[in-house]
């Protein structure tokens, strides 16, 4: 595999550093620098409005970049809709979604905030019922819990394709099915499972599928839901406003009816146009290389974490390379920190995931290392040298 | 949250010099007005803190820093504690440095220090500023016409004039005929009673028991500030004196003039604390190690 340290400038600049917080934000790549900086200096215009030669370079550039992002994900460029994030998509999904007919959403204790809040929100006013599996000491949660779960009352599965704390996935093709046969639609947080194995919308049968440039190489503030074109009548309009609507008057307005119903006032077009960037720089390097070094980092992490003495949650054999852990006696954010002395970055807390944590039995919150394409295995042998260190403090 | 209040008074003084501490002098600011408020301190400073300890005493020893480690939060209540206690004390330091010139204050190691609110003596701050008194009138002993000199203005209230005495005693017999000793006394304004106590031993002079009951003052040096004339007078019967002619000294204050005219003489070389010695002219403030005088004594000698 190509060495590619060298396309990221951060690590130039700060080569002491050990960035173990990938699932946190990932590194951006110069390509994806130089695209946001293009914008801003070469045509730097409104996209879908204006009509002069500067607009009309934008909005190539901003349809080339809707094609790609969707194609990274097999969505259809038409169903893609852009957002400041996966948070902001699954937001999305649940302000828009029609409840009325079916009101059950069925989600898991494992999933990040963003995903249980603004269901939990809905619940709380009474617009839904919400059904949180539990998930066993492997954080995991089993298939019958989700056959039990999914019945024709179900109007939503809502779960992630690869959760934040323990590098663990789910089933999704597995789960579409399920809720298909139900007459079920699935929303997928794809915010880690997309920067990190090959994700297929219509090959796993996702209704929904929510994601982040962030985490994958792009720009920070620019995120997406995927779906299909046709599915797009499913969602009402969610925030409205300017490049929301076919024609307004005082009286009434008329939605549009393709995605850009959902993407009102002017958009992060640097950030869209990085996005497609970070696309196209994980195309080239190519996702099944993702996977297979991913999974090369996952057990190098996890036997590292335990050699130090160190509790690591979740499964031992797993695909990502996210490993939640913690030592007896040790405080998260000090074992964070006496890491950080150490020039490894790593995330303590609860990583926006507090019931999942406390529910594998890390009420007090961990610590997080993520690896990520541009790590290496050095990396991670100068990492257990720092956690076995730091590990005759605790204990 | 414990050394947020240490890192708060660090920072606020560093930030007066420094803009780039005024960040974190707010976030300690912010941990201790939780703490006060009892809320958990949120800034996560106390926890950086920490790490930046435990990683160097790490580098130093892991046992060590396992045990900073542990019980962090003891060992930095006792930096909080020193860190108020030296604050306290530094306060009071400056409190006398500016009301008496000394740190120390009027109960200073050094000397007792003329306060120049309440006297009107002057204040000096330098040992430079004295000038050698050309006047060797006083109490006196040794020898009159010894090549040394060593006069003292001295406050038979003040601690380190009464701490001064032996070393005076050890000169004297050490350099026997060699050293002339002239005493003149300087009753500090600040020290009560000390012009009483100055009045009555030159009254004691008349009757050639000035040391005698000198020594009964400095004996009794807490009594005689305290109470005075009463504490005077006993402490000259004590001395053995003809009470008689001293209460008709004392009370008349026969000795006063005199008196003044010793203290003129301080003021005139600019006395700022007792004891002060000039050995042939060269200037020592308070009580000093013999090895001082000695040191002189043997220069002047050859």
């Amino acid at each position: 595999m190509k060495d590619i340290r060298a396309d990221f400038p951060m690590l130039e600049k700060h080569p002491e550093v050990i960035y173990f917080d990938n699932a946190c934000t990932a590194l951006k790549p110069q390509t994806v620098i130089d695209a946001i900086v293009e914008y801003y200096t070469e045509f730097g215009a409104c996209g879908g409005r204006s009509s002069h030669q500067l607009a009309r370079k934008t909005n190539n550039k901003l349809d080339e970049s809707r094609e790609k992002v969707a194609k990274f994900v097999n969505a259809d460029p038409e169903g893609l809709v852009w957002t400041r994030n996966a948070t902001e998509s699954l937001n999305l999904v649940a302000g828009s979604f029609d409840f009325s007919q079916r009101r059950k959403v069925v989600t898991t204790v494992m999933e990040h905030h963003s995903v249980l809040l603004p269901f939990m929100k809905l619940r709380d006013q009474g617009k839904i019922d919400l059904e949180i599996l539990p998930c066993d000491e492997n954080a995991e949660v089993r298939m019958e819990k989700w056959e039990n779960a999914i019945d024709k009352e179900c109007a939503l599965i809502v779960t992630n394709s690869w959760n934040n704390t323990t590098g663990g996935g789910n089933n999704i093709p597995e789960l579409s099915k399920l809720g298909h046969d139900s007459g079920a639609l699935i929303c997928v947080d794809g915010a880690q499972g997309v920067p990190h194995h090959k994700t297929d919308l219509k090959g796993e049968n996702i209704d929904f599928l929510c994601f982040s440039g962030h985490k994958m190489l792009g720009p920070t503030g620019i995120g997406a839901l995927a779906m299909r074109k046709e599915d797009i009548p499913k969602l009402r309009p969610f925030i409205v406003g300017g490049g929301t609507v076919m024609k307004t008057s005082i009286e009434q307005a008329e939605s549009a009816t393709d995605q850009t119903r959902f993407e009102a006032g002017i958009q992060h077009y640097a950030g869209i146009i990085g996005f497609a960037a970070a696309c196209d720089y994980l195309s080239d390097y190519g996702m099944d290389n993702v996977e297979s070094l991913e999974k090369e980092f996952a057990d190098a992490l996890v036997s590292t974490i335990k050699d130090a003495g160190a509790t690591v949650y979740g499964k031992a054999d797993r695909a990502g390379a996210v490993c939640s852990f913690n030592f007896k006696g040790g405080k998260p954010h000090d074992v964070a920190l006496m890491l950080d002395k150490e020039n490894i970055a790593l995330r303590s807390g609860f990583f926006c995931a507090q019931p999942g944590l406390e529910a594998i039995g890390a009420s007090g919150g961990a610590v997080r290392a993520s690896a990520y394409i541009y790590n290496t295995l050095d990396e991670v042998k100068k990492f257990s040298e720092a956690l076995e260190k730091v590990s005759v403090l605790y204990g | 949250m414990v050394l947020c209040i240490i890192a708060f008074i660090v920072f606020a003084v560093m930030s007066i010099f420094s803009a780039k501490y005024r960040p974190l002098a707010k976030e300690g600011f912010r941990c201790v007005f939780r703490t006060i408020m009892l809320k958990p301190c949120d800034t996560g400073m106390d926890e950086r803190i920490k790490a930046e300890v435990v990683s160097k005493v790490l580098k130093v020893s892991p046992v060590l820093a396992r045990f900073t480690n542990k019980h962090f939060t003891m060992i930095s209540w006792v930096f909080v504690i020193l860190t108020l206690g030296s604050m306290v004390y530094s306060a009071f330091g400056l409190y006398n440095f500016y009301y008496y010139g000394n740190c120390d204050g009027p109960g200073s190691v050094n000397a007792c220090i003329i306060n120049d609110l309440t006297g009107d003596y002057g204040r000096f701050s330098e040992p430079t500023d004295l000038v050698a008194p050309t006047n060797f009138d006083g109490i006196v002993a040794g020898n009159p016409d010894a090549n040394i000199t060593i006069v003292e203005f001295g406050c038979f209230t003040c601690p380190y004039t009464k701490k001064a005495e032996s070393t005076m005693d050890e000169l004297l017999e050490k350099y026997d005929d060699s050293v002339y000793y002239v005493f003149k006394p300087f009753p500090l304004p600040n020290h009560q009673n000390s012009y009483e106590a100055a009045v009555a031993v030159l009254c004691a002079e008349k009757q050639g028991k000035h040391f005698e009951l000198q020594d009964e003052i400095f004996e009794q040096q807490e009594v005689c500030t305290s109470d005075g004339t009463i504490a005077i007078k006993q402490l000259a019967e004590d001395a053995g004196l003809d009470m008689n002619a001293f209460n008709q000294c004392y009370d008349n204050n026969e000795t006063v003039e005199q008196l003044e005219e010793y203290i003129q003489q301080g003021k005139d070389s600019h006395i700022y604390a007792t004891p002060t010695f000039f050995v042939n002219g060269n200037a020592i403030v308070g009580p000093k190690p013999i090895e001082d005088f000695e040191k002189i004594i043997d220069g002047e000698m050859g």
